[in-house]
């Protein structure tokens, strides 16, 4: 390495003075230059390769959040996977027989799986008609005029659903204007 | 640490905000998850202000206090009045955009966890010095100091690295979610310029969702004789499957849209059911589609620049997902493509590099080299044992222990490889040596570290270390990283149309390791064992050691051989079971082979090599 040979000339010089004898004094410090480009040499390297390492790390992560995610889908839609067989039976049943009220019963029996499993998963629906709007749960579909007081949903077009606190999906609603006089009519 | 400078693209319909870390842009999710937030905001009755999702939910209820798409009156004297308590307030486009830019920066505040002053932020080509400044106004309303401006065509070819080649002409073709843009630029030096740039501003993935409905809407019709636009939850219904369906027919040739109790009438319930095939929808939206081909036309003749002038092409916007717009271009300009950035993203991923080089984040030290091709060594049956995976920022190291696959072996060879086949003899052999001198012992004993050591400069180091002698033997080979685009190329191309072949070729060879293996194994066994195995059992271990070896010789499928090996393997493990108890009872510091396998870290399982057998 070339800087390795770089004299250290400047230092020298001050250094002299304070020094018991030239000559060492010279040489103790182009040794000391010495091993500090060194060092510094060792420490470019270290964080290179310190840099390399957090790259790879990085991929690494992807790919392991990848892998992580895939197995969670894997699992929740496994645990689905009862709810269609069931679906399948109930339509089996129907072509064989034709029983209108069985197939009934049995639908509602799978609703009431489906449901359940949307319980053990934490999943509730969101409260929607007759609560005030709210965009954080809410998302508005229609707006009108209404007796209600302003900013009421008065109808629910399709339920939503939250999980935790987190919303999975937002109430489809149907929003109310309150009464608004004439002269003031939104235009 | 250094100050961080985000970049930020400022969408009109959507935005999106991205910084550097560690060399390479990464996207910030927002407070709400999503990756982009629509470029919208919102005054509420109770004056509380909301940007982006929020405020486009709940747009139908207060349409006079929800502003979209402020970025078309960037740089316009246009004042938006808005009524708050009985007074009324005005905001300039700056002051708006403010608000999503102060949005935009505290999603990346949160994720980042520290102030952010500096910003750098996109503008469209066409954008004069008014609207530019405009821009730049509305981060210093946020509280953002603007590093620079920057085009987002230049934007999206930094995000691809195209400074870095000499001299060329791209071709940045956008098509969000309700502009559409064409620019031509010239790069040479690291500097870029827009020498043509055209498009439409009300064009994009919105109209092809539209086209969808309406389609959907006339076949209800005619299929019903009920007119779903009079129905405000039916039409929102018909809104999302539009846009899934034509999100489908990017990956898919068709598609089913589902509607089931979409409406009722007198009769009961209506369903809607309909196939919309990719062929179909590009039928729907031919039209838009030429027109942003006769758009491309101009720019180029504007640019006067032929399809063999441009070197590149850049797909910026979701809707350049849609394989026909792909199409579209590529038939104009063939093999030029550059896709593998999220288009949604590519903006702001470019904004970012742009901050970081502002930040001085990219300097030398930064910017590392990968490895273009997966770097192994040959191993048991001539399989190619990847120690270092293509891909791998360098400098790296990797070690892997492997042993030996004979009885007294006294050396080992390393035979290192570059490439993604499965089998040695497919890829480029780069350089072999043999570490020799090993004592005398039984296979599967030896410890021989393999150490895969690539350099700043891209030379990569093998050293072979026996651990038991502490002997050891290298290698350096100085091109292993120097090939040129078109031979990586090549070679990655050959390995993804053999990857079906090349895999059935390395489960052959494992299964015949795994069966030599378990025959050597047993053997062992048996004759550690001797008389204390009656002889009824041996003779029935011996003849099923027989069938195994038989079909070994017989080169019999792997499905063969494992079947046999199935059966050998029940017996196997009873008696290792009683080699282990006689072993750890008589001397416990020589571990059976069950035992080597398991006791090691990272042990991948599969034990096999051409003269030596992989463990670690």
């Amino acid at each position: 390495m070339t800087t390795r040979k770089k004299q250290p000339k400047d230092i020298d010089g001050k250094e002299k003075t304070n020094g018991s004898g030239k000559t060492e004094t010279s040489t103790s410090q182009e040794q000391l230059m010495a091993n500090k480009d060194e060092e510094l040499l060792s420490y470019i390297e270290r964080l290179k390769r310190l840099q390399a390492e957090f790259e790879n790390y990085k991929k690494r992560m992807q790919r392991d959040i990848t892998t992580i995610s895939e197995h969670v889908s894997d699992q929740s839609i496994a645990d689905f996977l009862p709810l269609f067989d069931n679906l399948r039976r109930a339509f089996d049943s129907l072509d064989e027989n034709n029983a209108t009220q069985a197939f009934v019963d049995g639908i509602k029996g799978v609703f009431g799986q489906f449901d359940q499993l949307l319980k053990q998963k934490g999943v509730a629906p969101i409260m929607a008609v007759g609560k005030l709007f709210d965009p954080a749960k809410h998302e508005a579909l229609l707006s009108i005029e209404s007796k209600e007081e302003r900013n009421t949903i008065i109808e629910e077009f399709e339920r939503g659903y939250s999980r935790n606190d987190r919303v999975l999906r937002p109430s489809k609603v149907k929003v109310s204007k309150g009464i608004i006089p004439p002269e003031e009519e939104e235009s | 640490m250094r100050e961080k400078i985000i970049g930020i693209d400022l969408g009109t319909t959507n935005s999106c905000v991205a910084v550097l870390e560690g060399g390479a842009p990464e996207v910030i999710t927002n407070t709400e998850g999503e990756r982009t937030t629509p470029s919208v905001i919102a005054f509420t009755d109770n004056n509380e202000r909301l940007v982006g999702r929020l405020a486009k939910r709940q747009a139908i209820t207060n349409p006079k206090r929800t502003i979209r798409s402020i970025k078309r009156q960037m740089g316009t004297d246009h004042l938006v009045k808005i009524e708050q308590d009985g007074k009324v307030e005005q905001y300039t486009p700056e002051q708006l955009s403010a608000m999503i830019l102060q949005k935009l920066v505290k999603d990346a505040e949160n994720h980042l966890g520290g102030k952010i002053k500096k910003a750098v932020i996109t503008v469209p080509a066409y954008f004069n010095d008014s609207q530019r400044q405009a821009t730049k106004d509305a981060g210093k309303i946020a509280g953002l100091e603007v590093m620079r401006i920057i085009n987002e065509p230049t934007a999206a070819s930094l995000a691809y690295g195209l400074e870095k080649n000499k001299e060329q002409t791209i071709l940045v073709y956008d098509l969000g979610g309700g502009t559409f843009d064409v620019s031509i630029l010239e790069i040479g030096d690291g500097v870029f310029e827009v020498i043509a740039t055209d498009g439409d501003t009300h064009l994009g993935g919105d109209d092809f969702d539209q086209r969808i409905i309406d389609w959907l809407v006339g076949e209800f019709r005619k299929d019903s004789g009920i007119d779903l636009r009079e129905d405000a939850s039916a039409m929102q219904r018909l809104k999302d499957a539009a846009e899934a369906a034509k999100m489908e027919l990017s990956t898919r040739k068709e598609t089913t849209i589902h509607l089931p109790y979409i409406t009722a009438d007198a009769s009961g319930p209506k369903h809607l059911e309909k196939k919309l095939t990719r062929a179909r929808f590009e039928h729907m939206i031919d039209d838009m589609l030429q027109r942003t081909s006769s758009t491309v036309e101009a720019t180029m003749r504007e640019a006067k620049k032929s399809a063999e002038d441009i070197d590149q092409v850049v797909l910026v916007g979701g809707s350049t997902r849609i394989p026909k717009v792909q199409e579209i271009i590529s038939s104009r300009i063939p093999g030029k493509i550059n896709r593998e950035i999220n288009p949604d993203e590519v903006v702001a991923q470019g904004a970012a590099i742009q901050g970081g080089v502002l930040a001085g984040e990219v300097d030398e030290i930064v910017l590392l080299d990968v490895t273009p091709l997966t770097l192994a060594i040959e191993t048991l049956g001539g399989v190619a044992t990847p120690l270092i995976e293509r891909n791998t920022t360098i400098p790296t190291e990797k070690a892997k222990t492997f042993t030996t696959a004979e009885d007294n072996q006294p050396s080992v060879e390393i035979h290192v490889l570059q490439g993604e086949r499965k089998m040695a003899a497919d890829n480029k052999s780069l350089g072999k040596f043999q570490l020799v001198g090993l004592p005398s012992t039984p296979r599967g004993v030896p410890q021989v570290e393999v150490t895969f050591n690539i350099d700043t400069d891209g030379i990569l180091h093998v050293t072979a270390k026996d651990k038991a002698t502490g002997k050891s033997s290298s290698i350096t080979i100085k091109e292993s990283s120097h090939l040129d685009d078109s031979e990586i190329d090549r070679m990655r191309r050959e390995a993804e149309t053999h990857a079906e072949e090349d895999d059935k070729k390395a489960k052959d060879v494992e299964a015949r390791n795994q069966a030599d293996q378990l025959v050597y194994s047993v053997e062992k066994s048996l004759s550690e064992l001797g008389e204390k195995v009656s002889p009824e059992e041996r003779g029935k271990i011996e003849d099923q050691l027989r069938s195994v070896r038989d079909k070994l010789s017989q080169d019999a499928s792997a499905d063969e051989l494992r079947q046999a090996m199935e059966e050998l393997s029940k017996q196997a493990e009873q008696l290792a079971e009683q080699a282990y108890k006689q072993t750890a009872a008589e001397s416990p510091e020589t571990p059976s082979d069950q035992e080597q396998e398991t006791d090691r870290e990272e042990n991948d399982g599969d034990y096999v090599d051409a003269e030596y057998e992989e463990e670690k």
